[in-house]
This record gives structure tokens, sequence and C-alpha cells, in this order.
């Protein structure tokens, strides 16, 4: 890499890290394709930049998002068992099950959803709850402060059954294909849980990290984080993500679902693409 | 331990993870740029290592190698989010929350089979 390629791979990480910690996404959808096409890096090393452009956009919103109560930890920790258990279960079935169909129906699953987030567009919060059943026994309900529209707003959880299958589901694509966990996070938090956007975003962000550095230890073990490619990558994100982090407080719902159907539209449209042999 | 303390202090610990990994790869950067990835900052014989070779960090970083503090840096960063589930298990047993002090052990039981088990 040349010292004027690292400062563009830096440049195109801090877009990474802005979107990704809007959307409660990673940022691989473009890091990945940016390292691959654009400045032709092997795919094994743009993935491995990818887990670390995951876990910099995680750690460095996060820090932000916890402070400013955005981040619901009770909801995060709680669906954590589900993501980290569902992790280690899709890399072992990652031995025997052909991904190709399986990243062919994620692909229908997040175009679907994403159908649903479009129709929902013009929602601010979702209709009040009272907590109930598993929300009332976990806790899983609070309030974070909305500078947007200058109150507090309460939230309960709800479908957390649903949710936490949904997370567990999250997991086993993320240990099994490497990619995609991000948006079914914010998925399960928004459409099935039904908390505001941007607690989903946010807790989707705080949670992304412990996902992926369940299995970075394993890249870095294979020799596929190399730190040329590597830190550009996490430092943009770094500066992205802090950027990001200061906006989404002052985002109004809407906004945030505004930023994060694209997000999903796109990264459904690459996995069907993949799972169809469109593209490797 | 009060639920704003109890954040303040997760919230510290992805700070502290972040700012240390990030000062880390600026100055591995800026390195690289005088002396080369595989070069020294204090004038040892420049190494031949892959960049990709994590084993060989600790004489990598004693002879102020950029390659081997870009190594640690990445190293800092990935290890943050464990760091953060460990002070979670710890906050939530100060708030004698005993529920979900098992979930967060829970977590970081399973995040230590995958870390350790899986390779």
């Amino acid at each position: 890499m040349t010292a004027s390629a690292d400062l563009e791979i830096f440049l195109i990480s801090i877009g990474a890290g802005l979107i990704g910690s809007l959307a409660g996404v990673g940022g691989g959808i473009i890091v990945v394709p940016a390292l691959t096409i654009i400045f032709g890096i092997d795919i094994r090393l743009a993935i491995g930049a990818s887990i670390v452009s995951v876990i910099a956009t995680s750690s460095g919103a996060a820090a932000a998002y916890v402070r400013d109560r955005m981040t619901d930890m009770r909801v995060g920790m709680f669906l954590e068992l589900a993501t980290t258990s569902g992790a280690i279960a899709g890399a072992l079935l990652a031995a025997i099950v052909a991904p190709s169909v399986l990243l062919v129906l994620l692909g229908v699953v997040l175009l679907g959803s994403a159908a649903q987030q479009a129709l929902r567009l013009g929602e601010e919060l979702p209709p009040d709850a009272e907590p109930t059943g598993a929300a009332l026994r976990l806790r899983l309900f609070g309030s974070y402060p909305d500078a947007r529209l200058g109150r507090e707003v309460t939230y309960a959880a709800r479908r957390v059954p649903l949710g936490f299958a949904l997370m567990g589901l999250a997991g086993v694509v993320s240990g099994l294909l490497g990619i995609g966990s991000g948006a079914l996070k914010v998925l399960a938090m928004d459409a099935a849980m039904r908390l505001p956007m941007k607690v989903s975003s946010a807790t989707s962000n705080f949670m992304i990290g412990v996902t992926a550095a369940a299995s970075a230890g394993i890249y870095l073990g294979r020799g596929d984080v190399d730190p040329t490619i590597a830190v550009p990558v996490a430092l943009g994100v770094l500066a992205g993500a802090t950027i990001g982090a200061r906006l989404l407080p002052r985002l109004s719902n809407r906004r945030v679902r505004l930023i994060f159907l694209p997000v999903l539209v796109v990264i459904g449209l690459e996995t069907l693409a993949r799972g169809l042999g469109i593209r490797p | 331990m009060t639920p704003e303390r109890f954040s303040a202090v997760v919230s510290g610990v992805l700070i502290v993870g972040v700012v240390t990994s990030a000062v880390l790869m600026t100055i591995a950067v800026f390195g690289s740029l005088v002396v080369g990835w595989g070069g020294s900052l204090v004038g040892a014989p420049a190494s031949a290592l892959s960049a990709t070779d994590y084993s060989a960090i600790v004489p990598g970083l004693l002879a102020l190698r950029p390659i081997a503090i870009a190594q640690a840096g990445l190293i800092v960063l990935v290890a943050t989010p464990v760091v953060r589930v460990i002070a979670s298990v710890i906050g939530f047993a100060l708030e004698r929350d005993r529920l979900y002090s098992a979930i967060t052990l829970g977590v970081l039981t399973i995040l230590l089979i995958s870390l350790i088990g899986l390779r």
C-alpha cells in the first residue's frame, strides 16, 4: 500500500464508521467492497479488516451511546446471550451446511424486512406499551433522553421470545456467513420488540463488538488481519463512529430509519447476489 | 453502584480501550512513514517478518517496530469488547442484580469458549 492509498482507505472508512454508527451495523458492507473492488485487496484480508472495523464502530460509538443513555444495557446483555451462543452454533454449522441456500434465504428475509421498514418510515415512536410477561420479569423496559423531542421517552420491549430467537439467528448468521448480523439485530429490536429506532440502533452498536470479538481471535490467529490494511480502516472507522455518535441523539427516529433502510436494501441485495453465485 | 455510575464505568472502559488503541495505531502509522512498517524506531536492523504474523509482537515492540505497535493497537481494539463484558459482570454484581450478573457471566463464558475453543 502506498501512503496515498492508505489515506484514501482512511477517508472511505470515516464514511463507513459514520453510517455504521447511525444505522447500528458494522460498516462491513462499505469496507469489504471498497477494499476488494477499488484497491484490489484479497477478499480474505478485506474480511479480516472488516471484522476489525465492526469492533471499531461498536466500541467507538458505544462509548458515547452508553454515556448518553441511548443504549439499553439490560436489553443488550440479555440478547448477547442469544447472539454469542448462536455465533458458536453458526461456526460449527459452517462445516456441514451449504451457505448458498442460507444466503438466498437471508437475502429474501432482509429485503422483505426492508419493505416493512419502508411502510414504517413515517413512524417517530412505537405505540406506548406497558411491560408484561418476559419483559417485566427481565426488566426490559426503560427510558432515554430524546434531544430531538426534548423529553424523556419511555419504552417497553414486546415479543421478547421472538426478539431473542431472531438474535440467536443473527448470531448463527454471523458465525456461519460473517455478515448481516448488525442489520438483523436492529430488526430484532425495532420490528420484533418494538423498541424506539434510536435505542435499537445504539443497542445494536453496543452488541456487534462482542459478536465480532468472539470471531476476531480466529481471524487474528489465521493471519487474516494485516495491520497495514486494518490500521487505516480502524482509525478511519473510529473517527467516523465518533462523529456519528454525536449526531444520533439529535436526529429524529424517522431520520435514523431513513438511514437504516438503504443500508438494509444493500445488505439484502449483496447477500442474495452471493447466494445466487453472482458475486463471490 | 447507581445506574449512572454503572454507565460511566462501562463507557469509561470503552473510551480507554478505544483511545489506547487509536494512539498506538497513530504512532505506528507515522512511524511507518519514517522507517517503514518493518523498520525500527530505535535503529534495530529491519525485520522481514510477515505483517500478519502476531507471534513476534513482543520482540517487535521492544525494537519499537511500527508493525508491532500496529499489531498491539489492533489487539487492544479487539480486546475492548471483552473487557467491557467483564466490567459489566462486576457492575451488575456490585448493583446486587443477581439475574443480570448471571446473564452477563453467561455471555462472558460463551465468549471465552469461542475465543479459546474454536481454533
